[in-house]
């Protein structure tokens, strides 16, 4: 089996080459840092087992973030066989900067030249024969959207995978002047540095060399040493003063930079033309002034259509529940089934389950809009349009991208923080992302704004989104004050260009998303419903049909006091509030069990559960109270095993939960506090 | 002068950075040096700009724009 690792600057394409050749569904947008994490897949290629690992984009093989780290220390690791460069033609010279890098390495390395049809659309050219000459290494166009190229590429990776030289370098170097130095590096490498520099690196060499007998890359090494890298002066010291390394660092970067530029202007052909579209889009979407409204218009745009569009295709989804209902219990009733099997399937299971799943279409078109925006090239810029504000709390714009991502779900907004640079940033970002309001909450909020505010329910769920937003921004406002180490949080975020969203990208985003929500709704949602009606069905008495007598009402009647305060004195509601740890569809779903209804979205259930509600005395007062703690408690159980294993401490997951209880808690106490005096 | 006065539209050559060396090498391996030819795409009035290094477009946050010296060309 050979490993063969993707490596590339963020945003050129190498998941997307992943999930073509592995047929996985990995994430895929237009904006930097998508991918946090180190993905593997494999699959057979003429006879050879071929592990293929994706890894997050990076500039270089310095890092600076931990998934730029992640990479970094795979591709140094012994575990890879062959590297895959993959190069975003369309923005060469950036690229090249990574490929020259991994050249140095030593290991084999094959060139994946991804987006060369954008490079076509803009009238380029590039010259394949010369660019493989001057690199030293096979260079494959590809496109991993069209799937194009991909058998050829494999076929370089098993044709290079034991070469550890370069294929043979032609070079002209028309700028540089004769070579005096002792060695001629241009036939063994593909980037030759000035007399001096060369020097300078044989002597780290042989330093290395005599230190550290063995190794492979001691150019590499060497280099690095020069380039005053940290971690590998760490690993590797030698004794050789590391003032003389000063200034040399610059200077390795502008020599690569001005061997790229020799490339570029040998292999790229008619650069006239360039992208004017992306530019005229930014001169709105990033407006001096009109950037901000235009933002909180996309995002109302996108509540609306949630909100909208999904309570009219709702109507199918529950006429679909209401026909499956009837006819379990009809069957079960024949079938001569008892009384309390008939109950846990049709008022625990299609109750909790069933109504959840009327949800379906609301959550459909919020990842929808969510995908739109995230594959068109709109991502980056908000970190930009976001900075001004995010600077105040403190945070780079690139926070906000994590606190946006937060709409849709809160678990895979979280991983995102680590696209952060410092710790401190990550935390807080970790801290706030939970009050943006993620798609699990959409049922409360529609259920209950619909049930107690039915004329103005939209404004209802919009307010939620806001309180949420203004929670977050608080919280990131008091901690910035309180937080005495000032910390420099510069934005540094690549825009890319913009474009079309792919239908299969968009589509593939969604399914996804689609089939975790269904997922949920067999797993978490199917067994809370189960215990919830397994507690409220049985007592110490045993099989009860009275509720009240219920270990479930036992437990929320022994917890209620502290719920007094904040309008939520009821059991039923205690006990729906501390199911939904596990999810937050769970609060609807334990409603729907608590009170027997069978199809809880339906104008039908929304009025028997209205009447169940009212009955023991829940209000519209307590409906906000609810929705608002819903807000902002804990998000689910996912989120507090994601937020542990980000922060990497256990004290600190503690403290981010009971700090979102004692929130939401506040929250509800003063709405109810103030709003009972008023009302 | 600072890249934060630059104007939209306009090219500039780094002069110098002035940040720490951690960012220094951030831009370094971005191609953003000494001599780097950059062009303003968009200059919000806070300093936080889009600038076009070697191709590519990059939102800067203020403290970044703040030390870069450039001159115009």
């Amino acid at each position: 089996m050979i490993t063969v690792a993707f490596i590339g600057n963020p945003n050129c394409g190498k998941t997307t080459l992943f999930n073509a050749y592995t047929g996985a569904r990995l994430k895929v947008a237009n904006w930097p840092g998508v991918t946090v994490e180190k993905v593997e897949g494999s699959f057979r290629f003429q006879g050879e087992d071929i592990r293929l690992v994706d890894l997050p984009g990076t500039y270089s093989l310095t890092s600076y973030t931990m998934e730029e780290q992640v990479s970094r220390d795979f591709i140094l690791s012994d575990e890879v066989d062959v590297v895959i460069d993959v190069v975003d033609a369309s923005s060469l010279e950036r690229n090249l900067y990574l490929t020259l890098q991994l050249l140095e390495l030593g290991k084999p390395v094959v060139v994946a030249l991804n987006m060369m049809d954008i490079v076509e659309k803009r009238g380029m050219e590039i010259d394949l024969h010369r660019l493989p000459e001057m690199l030293g290494a096979p260079v494959i166009p590809v496109s991993a959207r069209k799937r194009r190229g991909l058998e050829v590429l494999m076929h370089a990776v098993l044709h290079h995978k034991e070469q550890a030289g370069p294929d043979p370098l032609i070079h002209e170097h028309k700028n540089a002047e004769k070579t005096r130095h002792r060695h001629d590096h241009h036939s063994e490498y593909a980037m030759v540095y000035s007399d001096e520099i060369e020097d300078r690196i044989d002597l780290f060499e042989e330093a290395l060399r005599q230190n550290y007998p063995g190794l492979s890359n001691y150019r590499w090494l060497a280099l690095k040493l020069l380039e005053s890298d940290d971690a590998i002066w760490e690993r590797y010291p030698v004794d050789l003063p590391r003032q003389q390394t000063a200034g040399f660092e610059d200077r390795v970067i502008n020599e690569k930079y001005d061997f790229i530029e020799e490339i570029v202007e040998e292999c790229l052909m008619g650069r006239a033309r360039k992208a004017e579209l992306t530019d005229r889009i930014d001169r709105i979407l990033t407006h001096r002034i009109w950037s901000i409204p235009v933002f909180l218009c996309i995002m109302a745009l996108v509540f609306f259509l949630t909100f909208t569009v999904g309570d009219f295709l709702k109507g199918y989804v529950e006429i679909l529940i209401e026909q499956l209902s009837g006819l379990v219990l009809s069957g079960l009733t024949a079938a001569g089934c008892s009384a309390p099997l008939i109950s846990l399937i049709c008022d625990g299971i299609i109750a909790g389950v069933g109504g959840i799943i009327t949800f379906l279409p609301n959550i459909f078109i919020l990842f929808l809009a969510l995908a739109l925006l995230e594959d068109s090239g709109y991502m980056s810029r908000v970190a930009y349009v976001m900075d001004g504000i995010m600077g105040r709390l403190g945070l780079s714009g690139r926070a906000f991208i994590p606190m946006l991502l937060g709409f849709g779900c809160t678990v895979p907004a979280i991983m995102a923080s680590r696209a952060l640079e410092n710790r401190r940033d990550r935390l807080k970002t970790m801290l706030v992302t939970p009050f943006m309001s993620c798609s699990a909450r959409l049922p409360v909020y529609i259920l209950f704004s619909e049930l107690f505010f039915p004329d103005y329910a939209m404004l209802a769920a919009y307010s939620m989104y806001v309180i949420g937003i203004f929670m977050a921004i608080l919280v990131a406002f008091v901690i910035s004050r309180m937080d005495r180490s000032k910390t420099e949080n510069a934005l540094l975020i690549e825009l890319p260009e913009y474009k079309l969203p792919s239908l299969r990208t968009v589509f593939i985003y969604v399914w996804e998303k689609v089939k975790d929500f269904l997922q949920k709704a067999g797993t978490t949602i199917f067994a809370a419903s189960v215990v919830m009606w397994l507690i409220l069905n049985f007592g110490p008495a045993g099989y009860t049909t009275d509720m009240t007598q219920s270990f479930g009402a036992q437990i929320g009647r022994f917890i209620v006091p502290l719920f007094v305060p904040c309008g939520l004195g009821f059991w039923q509601i205690v006990v729906a509030l501390i199911a939904g740890i596990s999810a937050k569809e769970v609060v609807v779903s334990s409603c729907a069990v608590l009170f027997g209804v069978p199809n809880v979205n339906s104008s039908a259930g929304m009025a028997s559960l209205y009447a169940g509600l009212s009955a023991i005395g829940f209000g519209p007062l307590n409906a906000v109270c609810l929705m608002v703690f819903c807000l902002l408690y804990v998000p689910c159980a996912a989120t507090i095993i994601t937020i542990r294993r980000e922060s990497g401490s256990r004290r600190w997951t503690a403290l981010s939960v009971i700090f979102q209880l004692a929130t939401a808690w506040v929250m509800s106490f003063l709405i109810y506090q103030i709003g009972s005096r008023l009302l | 002068m600072r890249l934060n006065n630059g104007q939209t539209g306009r090219s500039y050559c780094v002069q110098g950075l002035e940040l720490p060396q951690d960012m220094k090498r951030r831009l370094g391996v971005l191609g953003m040096t000494k001599g780097t030819l950059l062009e303003v795409m968009n200059n919000k009035s806070g300093g936080t700009m889009v600038v076009k290094i070697r191709g590519t477009r990059f939102a800067l946050g203020k403290h970044i724009t703040e030390n870069v010296e450039v001159a115009e060309q």
